[in-house]
């Protein structure tokens, strides 16, 4: 993620993704891997944050069984819209941030 | 002052009251704080030498984690008489959860909460004045707990043009850190029978679901975790939720007393914003962690010393005359665990 790709454990025995990452895979237990996964999903809440620092609208999005929650720069937002990520990254301070948009954009 | 010095303080009131401390053969200490061997350290401040002391962490819900392993050692006849003690700072590693990098730059408790308010408005019509009336109430309640740390009331006005933090939560939507300890006494079924006005534990119910938001629940209007824990609770205690009189439930935001009242079974889901208006059951008699503050560790356990203080009588000016069946709702991290403690006079 500090290159701005979204990678995220995978399974190497049952596919399935360990998230939030782990080198274990919490369904059967192997190992995982680190691999490049699918960041359109759907975004199941929004809302805005006016905390300092943090201002601007954030949500909660599913794509593909990982559960996170994004930035928004627009706010023409609805509930159950299709969503990419288009950034993402680790700031200095060690925190994550994932941006998305609406898929049509 | 300092925490181990803080968590001493209630213990050592308890103690100057006549328990003897030789009895005493567990101390366990509830706490996000990571001083070294603090457990044993607050043992050896207060002159005790028990079998067992140790520190138990679950975040925001260690507190009632400590009286359920407290419970569990003399009901597996490990121990007679388990000294619980929470304590915690203001600036406790315990007000955030650093691991779960699922929530992005939006890491703060407010920002799930929020989510959490505004699928419930969404999806049920809860509305804000609704939620603000949960703090005029708690705040209402904290004005006679000389322990609160708020003592000021608030006006429905004041708490929906407080400032916003992350919509709809506001200011006064949300609780505080703050130093606190609170201490309570487990003992054996014998040994209580020699006490004055025991009260008993009769209910206990945990869930931990996840430790991070992204997987604490499927549905975002209910906390899943306390719907499951308070089952067993019910279960365990042959007791039905409209039965319970007085409850302490976990407020550290507004909407999550909205979202107990559905999810320990007082009414329907999607009714817990018109419950909020409801005389039947004392809710948060302290004042709620809105009004008394939330000492993660520390809260559990003061929840459970007020339910038990409700119950035994000995409430003062916050008495709810003649309740017999109490419960306490605690939760950590975005309600990924919650454990549910019932008691009974």
């Amino acid at each position: 993620m500090k290159k701005g790709e979204f990678w995220a454990p995978v399974c190497a025995s049952c596919g399935r993704r360990a998230w939030p990452p782990s080198q274990l895979c919490p369904q059967c237990l192997s190992k995982t891997s680190l691999k490049k996964v699918e960041t359109t999903g759907t975004l199941l809440e929004f809302t805005s944050s006016h905390v300092k620092g943090k201002e601007g609208v954030f949500g909660v999005i599913e794509m593909s069984g990982i559960r996170l929650i994004g930035s928004f720069v627009s706010d023409q937002l609805k509930e159950g819209m299709k969503v990419r990520m288009t950034k993402c990254g680790v700031r200095p301070d060690g925190t994550a941030f994932y941006a998305f948009a609406p898929a049509g954009d | 002052m300092p925490l181990l010095e803080l968590a001493c303080e209630p213990c050592a009131d308890m103690l100057k009251s006549g328990i003897s401390r030789n009895e005493i053969d567990a101390v366990l200490f509830s706490s996000c704080a990571t001083e070294q061997y603090s457990s044993t350290i607050i043992s050896e401040m207060l002159g005790i030498r028990p079998k067992v002391s140790h520190r138990i962490d679950s975040l925001c819900n260690s507190g009632t984690n400590a009286v359920a392993s407290a419970f569990s050692m003399i009901a597996s006849g490990l121990c007679d008489m388990a000294l619980v003690v929470g304590a915690e700072k203001a600036n406790s590693p315990g007000n955030r959860l650093l691991w779960d990098i699922t929530r992005g730059s939006f890491m703060f408790p407010v920002h799930w909460a929020a989510i959490f308010a505004k699928a419930h408005m969404r999806k049920y019509g809860t509305t804000e004045a609704q939620m603000a009336k949960v703090s005029v109430k708690n705040h209402k309640n904290a004005a006679k707990n000389p322990l609160a740390l708020f003592r000021k009331q608030v006006s429905l006005n004041e708490v929906m043009n407080s400032k916003k933090i992350a919509d709809p939560v506001k200011l006064l939507d949300c609780s505080a850190p703050c130093d606190g300890a609170s201490a309570v006494l487990l003992v054996s079924e014998e040994k209580a029978k020699k006490m004055d006005k025991p009260v008993w534990i009769k209910g206990i119910g945990q869930q931990t679901n996840s430790a991070s938001f992204a997987k604490a629940a499927g549905d975002l209007t209910a906390i899943e975790a306390a719907r499951r824990a308070a089952r067993v609770a019910f279960e365990m205690s042959q007791t039905k939720p409209l039965q319970v009189e007085v409850a302490e439930l976990h407020d550290a935001f507004t909407i999550l007393e909205i979202l107990a009242y559905e999810d320990l079974g007082f009414v329907k889901k999607g009714e817990g914003g018109k419950f909020v208006d409801q005389q039947e059951i004392a809710i948060n008699p302290r004042g709620g962690i809105i009004g008394c503050g939330h000492p993660v560790g520390t809260t559990g356990v003061a929840q459970v010393a007020e339910v038990a203080s409700q119950l035994a009588g000995k409430a003062g000016k916050r008495q709810v005359k003649g309740c017999r069946t109490g419960l306490v709702h605690n939760l950590a991290a975005a309600g990924s665990s919650a454990t549910i403690i019932i008691m009974g006079a």
